[in-house]
């Protein structure tokens, strides 16, 4: 019994030194690779997220284009082909019309002999096969004017499809938040300001200079005409040069909802809004250090974007 | 034989784990331009637990201290058995030795204590000579006689936690509650000053919620039967303890803030906010976790990692980090933990919801190294 022991952890002991050693390996490999994951990574970190929000949209919309041009194309061939094919049904119907008025006065004539029965047959034979040609040319067009309805439908539904999606958006925010009629939640934003300020012996004053900015104070003034609330929160996003978000610290940091999706913010506050009163709402974000570059400025409200505004430290 | 092949497999196992950490990474990245790196090392119940904390002079003020490495070997201490006594001496030794060595750390900017948990259980089981021998083994394999390894208590911990994760602007304002497996600590400072502290417990943790629940399952193991026995184990937790133990503490009226520490607030700052990966705190609202609940009970399916990389609309969010980071919760709490840790969260978070007063709830997700970061940080003030 005990002999079978020792044997399972002998088994054991060999496992590890075995794992051991895979890890060592590992790490090895990992090791020798670590340069190629830095050049990937650095891939990803420079990617600007406008230019890539850009390219996409501009590639969306060169789909959307080609796709209403081929729609148009097959519509316009479709009708063309329709043009034609209505021409084609014309001319047959007259040939149709005109063999009938002959067979009627041949067989109308008193004085008929063999040769002219044979000559009506004839032309009733080709009446039968000029009816039968009109009976198909005529599934032709209809078939044509079915692929027409269905295009004229798909071109309907692409038309509103955005405005759909739109709405199937708002829905899910109103699941998510406390969304009201959305014709009451739009405030207004005006007189947005984001100032650097630069501290000197207790004294602030505004700079331009990212070398000598202390801190950014935003100011901004919101109105609504049309709604009295105990609970109004305004979301400020305030995105740096290099596209990341300035915060104060992780405590006042957060997400919230918007129809791109979520977005982080860098300062949220609430307060309680008597209707019309314009409301001047201020805050202050302050990093180990500044970038230089533009500087976004984003004031939104029920996760839509209500103001922004730009400021540039050199 | 047999004991020479069972000490050399226990020797062998603690080296792997160590191994693993160290091949995993092994250089650290400093965050501040003028800082000193402390390592704290903390003999906890489950295991040995090594944080490396870069600490710059601002750092306090703004509670933006950089935990630089968070390593753990399992090791099961508070079993008191002479293997797992061994394998926590082993592990001791090997991320002092680590600390030393491998990231040059001086030996007096490194800190060593012993957590409540294990301490309380020595007591328990009339086993503190067991702590007194690991101190003085791992004090004689450095020859360092003087070296200190602190024994903290429950209370001082949760002062510490509450001192290494909250920051100062804070500080008084904010009342932290750490809801562990086993058991759910927390407090506050009371008189605007960080000596007096005012200690909330419960008797409740994830686990233990978990695992009452399950007891009452019988015959019937469906996610619907353990609902239910969950919302009735929760509803006798919330009568008999919760209630009574939120007005004891009198944290109501003093605080604005609300703290989640603990495996459970991890995992659903995680799971909720994938997009703030980098932030160790994340606000959360009543409703949201509530709706979180939901998402529990009836769409689970859309917290795997593949769905939230999936659904994640900012592509330039690092979705690496985010799945790796998801799949590890999902790895740590299975649908049933998170259930009743979420259950529990929200009994606790009702407390505070008023139609009066709205209390700022947040979770923490770097708990596990509060304290510990607390402790060198006032050490090495010290």
């Amino acid at each position: 019994m005990r002999d079978v022991r020792s044997l399972i952890l002998l088994l054991v002991s060999l496992l590890l030194v075995l794992v051991s050693f895979i890890l060592i390996w590992t790490w090895g490999y990992r090791f020798y690779n670590k340069n190629d994951e830095f050049k990937v990574a650095a891939k990803i970190v420079i990617t600007d997220s406008n230019a890539l929000a850009n390219r996409i949209r501009d590639s969306l919309q060169k789909i959307y284009n080609e796709t209403l041009y081929k729609l148009d194309t097959q519509l316009d061939s479709t009708l063309l082909d329709s043009d034609s094919l209505k021409k084609q049904l014309d001319v047959r119907l007259k040939e149709f019309f005109r063999l009938s008025d002959e067979i009627t006065a041949i067989l109308n004539r008193r004085n008929n002999n063999y040769a002219d029965f044979n000559v009506a047959k004839k032309k009733i034979d080709e009446l039968k096969t000029k009816a039968e040609d009109l009976r198909v040319k005529n599934q032709i067009v209809d078939t044509e004017n079915k692929k027409l309805n269905t295009i004229l439908e798909q071109e309907k539904k692409s038309e509103n499809g955005p405005e759909k999606n739109i709405k199937q958006g708002n829905v899910e925010n109103n699941v998510q938040g406390e969304q009201p009629n959305p014709a009451f939640t739009v405030f207004a934003a005006s007189e947005l300001r984001l100032s650097a300020i630069t501290i000197n012996d207790d004294k602030e004053s505004e700079t331009s200079f990212a070398g000598q900015t202390n801190k950014l104070v935003g100011a901004f003034t919101v109105t609504n005409n049309n709604i009295q609330a105990n609970n109004v929160e305004m979301v400020v996003v305030v995105m740096q040069p290099d596209g990341r978000i300035l915060k104060n610290s992780e405590w006042e940091s957060g997400s919230f909802n918007t129809a791109e999706g979520k977005k982080i913010y860098s300062y949220k506050t609430s307060f309680t809004y008597s209707k019309g009163e314009p409301k001047r709402l201020l805050f202050s974000l302050k990093t180990d250090k500044y970038q230089k570059g533009n500087y976004t400025m984003q004031v939104y409200y029920n996760g839509m974007m209500i103001g922004k505004i730009l400021k540039t430290l050199s | 034989m047999y004991c020479c092949l069972k000490s050399f497999c226990l020797t062998v196992a603690v080296m792997v784990f160590i191994t693993i950490p160290l091949c995993a990474q092994n250089r650290y990245i400093k965050k501040y331009e003028n800082s000193l790196v402390f390592a704290g090392i903390e003999v906890g119940s489950k295991g040995v637990k090594m944080s490396l904390v870069e600490i710059e002079k601002t750092a306090f003020q703004n509670g933006a201290f950089n935990v630089m490495k968070d390593t753990t070997v399992n090791t099961d201490f508070i079993s008191f058995t002479q293997p797992t006594y061994q394998a926590t001496l082993n592990a001791l030794n090997g991320l002092y030795d680590m600390a030393i060595k491998e990231y040059s750390i001086p030996a007096d900017h490194v800190f060593t204590a012993i957590s409540s948990g294990v301490n309380i259980q020595a007591v328990k089981e009339n086993k503190q000579n067991w702590l007194d021998q690991l101190i003085n083994a791992f004090r004689f394999n450095f020859n360092e006689p003087e070296r200190k390894v602190s024994v903290i208590d429950v209370k001082e911990e949760a002062r510490l936690s509450h001192l290494g994760i909250v920051p100062d602007s804070r500080r008084f304002n904010t009342f932290l509650i750490d809801i562990g497996s086993g058991n759910t600590k927390g407090g506050y400072f009371p008189n605007g000053n960080t000596r007096d502290f005012k200690l909330f417990q419960l008797s409740w943790g994830t686990k233990s919620t978990g695992n009452a629940a399950e007891k009452r399952l019988e015959t019937d193991n469906s996610l619907e039967n353990y609902s239910n026995a969950l919302i009735r184990i929760l509803n006798g937790v919330e009568n008999s303890e919760i209630v009574y133990a939120i007005n004891e503490s009198g944290s109501y009226s003093m605080s604005d803030n609300i703290a989640f520490s603990g495996g459970i607030a991890w995992s659903l700052a995680t799971l909720m906010y994938p997009e703030l990966i980098n932030n160790s705190v994340v606000p959360v609202t009543y409703d949201e976790v509530v709706g979180f609940n939901e998402k529990l009970l009836k769409n689970y399916a859309t917290l795997s990692d593949y769905y939230v990389i999936k659904t994640s609309a900012d592509k330039n969010m690092d979705m690496e980090v985010i799945e790796k980071e998801v799949k590890r919760v999902n790895q740590v709490f299975d649908h049933k933990s998170l259930m009743a840790g979420t259950g529990l969260l929200l009994k606790i978070m009702r407390q505070f919801e008023s139609v009066y007063e709205r209390k700022k709830f947040y979770l923490v997700k770097n708990g596990a190294v509060g304290w510990i970061t607390a402790y060198v940080n006032q050490r090495s003030a010290n």
